[in-house]
């Protein structure tokens, strides 16, 4: 396979899994915003939305406040911001568009259908039940790429390359949630979970689609140290770190084993995951959390570039 | 190096065994040196196999098995990519601080004999400590008269010590009682070695000593070949001695005398080149 085709399938994939992490973000914020302010504390969660989605610079640079209005726009509609939803569906159709033979009928009209249809909702709708629709819509449209993707690509490196972007680009997503929003998963025996809190760690498990795994797997109200153990550790859990790596690592091995010859990439991702695997809660908490995930995020961006230099140019 | 092993276990009763229970200590972990690309375990009786970890951060495996049991089989097979470290372990399951190894048991202890020979090594300074543990790995190596089999299958450090020889197991046993008596923590590690010599069937696994140095962390010494840990040793298990770290302990209910045979190959699958 080109190089070329493989850096377009990695970043469609990448890209339209960030399109949908900024829709589920903004859906969260919009939910967490809408509560009274004695529910949710005086911080502003639309800054913390930004910051989330890794673009605090950029925004600031535009706008001087970080309200519904402006934030909505830059993260969804702007066409100035790079990693805006428009922006992400539009370069994810692009790069689609450079490989459409190496895509099934069904992946390419998912994400041909969502650029059309992008059009129709113009500078972004005024209403917010409109933009809530629009956000589901998004979703949807993830959901449709990944399963027509799943259900019909054969399993070869196109399909692999595919699924490297999506599993790095989520393991990103999940990481910065965390770093973002750490501080409020620290365990404090002193600290009663009060509503302020727990409407901020629903928040947290909603914009990765945990609230009901989460209700499954510990059986118990929300504790702030067992969403980070979920978030992190459980490999169960289909976006935290460990099952990402997991994944990761199976399918660099995959193109490894049908290549010949593996290198950077494959003794990155396993590292990763040995660290994820030889990990406890406990000891993270331990060493620093924050630490943990600042770490973390800098090994993703390793694994990327080795993917990269290794396969995509 | 991707090294392929293919290790059985057959235990024969000479009346067939009304029950068995063993834990396995027999599923390699990942660490930095060291990928588990696949691995299985098979037993031949109809049971369930428990996956647990034990204090030290080892897998294990528990299982019952009604009878009569005429014959167990134990089949393990896998496949791992190990690199080449210079023997230090990184990235490793760590549960306890390396003080826990210093403490000796009745496999190690280190008697008048063995505390006399330790002193010439003195109690190294951190700075000096891997200089030293080198010096008592070439000692150990070169003093001892290894053997393939073990004198007695509950040999001590001291017995063996005593007659200047033994198998892997004593000799690793020597090292952990010395290095631990110069005050450096050392332990028991299980494992698979592959053979440069191109001889793939062995008789029975192998084992090797990790001891802890001051800013490097763990690192494995093989007295009974007299190097460090190399990418040709797949580490499975540790322990405070052998039986610490044994791939296999079990009772079992009846049926009288036990025989064991141990048909164990290691070899290199080298299909993959590294880029």
């Amino acid at each position: 396979m080109l190089s070329r085709t493989a850096d377009n399938l990695y970043w469609l994939a990448r890209y339209v899994e960030r399109a949908e992490y900024l829709a589920r973000v903004l859906e969260a914020t919009l939910r967490l915003t809408a509560l009274p302010v004695a529910y949710v504390g005086s911080t502003n969660e639309w800054e913390t939305a930004v910051a989330t989605a890794g673009c605090r610079n950029a925004f600031f640079a535009r706008y001087s406040e970080a309200n519904e209005e402006n934030v909505t726009e830059f993260l969804a509609f702007s066409a100035d911001n790079p990693s805006s939803i428009r922006n992400c569906i539009e370069i994810a159709r692009h790069n689609a568009r450079a490989v459409r033979t190496a895509l099934t009928t069904e992946t390419w009209e998912t994400i041909n259908g969502a650029w059309l249809e992008l059009k129709r909702f113009g500078n972004g709708p005024t209403v917010r039940e409109e933009f809530l629709r629009f956000l589901h819509w998004v979703q949807e449209t993830s959901l449709r790429f990944d399963g027509s993707a799943y259900r019909t690509m054969l399993r070869n490196d196109a399909y692999w390359f595919s699924r490297l972007g999506l599993y790095v680009e989520r393991a990103d997503n999940t990481a910065r949630i965390l770093d973002v929003k750490y501080h409020m998963l620290l365990p404090d025996d002193e600290h009663v979970g009060g509503p302020l809190d727990y409407y901020q760690w629903a928040a947290i498990l909603r914009t990765v689609s945990a609230l009901t795994a989460y209700h499954w797997v510990y059986r118990e109200s929300l504790k702030p140290w067992l969403i980070a153990d979920l978030l992190i550790l459980n490999p169960q859990m289909p976006r935290s770190l460990a099952s990402c790596y997991e994944n990761l690592v199976r399918f660099c091995d995959s193109i490894a084993n049908v290549y010949g010859r593996q290198g950077p990439a494959q003794r990155q991702a396993r590292t990763v995951r040995t660290r994820l695997q030889n990990s406890r809660m406990e000891e993270i908490f331990q060493t620093g959390l924050h630490e943990f995930i600042g770490e973390f995020v800098a090994d993703n961006n390793a694994l990327g570039a080795a993917v990269s230099s290794q396969y995509l140019m | 190096m991707r090294i392929c092993v293919a290790h059985e276990t057959v235990y024969r009763y000479d009346a067939p065994s009304s029950g068995v229970i063993q834990t396995l200590r027999l599923t390699p972990r990942n660490h930095t040196g060291q990928y588990v690309v696949n691995w299985r375990i098979d037993v031949s009786a109809d049971c369930r196999l428990e996956q647990q970890e034990d204090a030290f951060g080892n897998t294990i495996h528990a299982f019952s098995a009604n009878g009569p049991i005429s014959e167990l089989r134990l089949m393990v097979e896998g496949e791992v990519e190990t690199q080449d470290t210079a023997g230090v372990v990184r990235g490793a399951v760590e549960r306890f601080p390396p003080s826990l190894f210093l403490r000796e048991t009745a496999l190690t202890h280190a008697d008048e004999a063995i505390l006399s020979y330790a002193a010439r090594f003195g109690r190294p300074v951190a700075a000096d400590t891997l200089a030293t543990l080198h010096n008592l790995l070439e000692r150990v190596h070169e003093d001892m008269a290894f053997e393939t089999e073990p004198a007695a299958a509950s040999a001590t450090a001291a017995e063996a010590f005593a007659a200047r020889r033994g198998a892997v197991r004593d000799l690793t046993h020597i090292f952990i009682a010395i290095a631990r008596a110069a005050g450096v923590p050392a332990r028991y590690v299980c494992g698979y070695l592959h053979r440069s010599d191109g001889v793939a069937d062995q008789d029975h696994g192998h084992a090797w000593a990790e001891a802890h140095v001051p800013d490097l962390g763990w690192v494995g010494f093989d007295p009974a070949n007299g190097f460090c840990v190399t990418d040709h040793h797949i580490r499975v298990a540790i322990g405070l001695d052998a039986l610490g770290a044994a791939r296999v302990r079990g009772a079992h209910y009846g049926g009288g005398h036990e025989a064991l045979s141990v048909k164990l190959q290691v070899t290199q699958a080298s299909w993959q080149t590294q880029g």
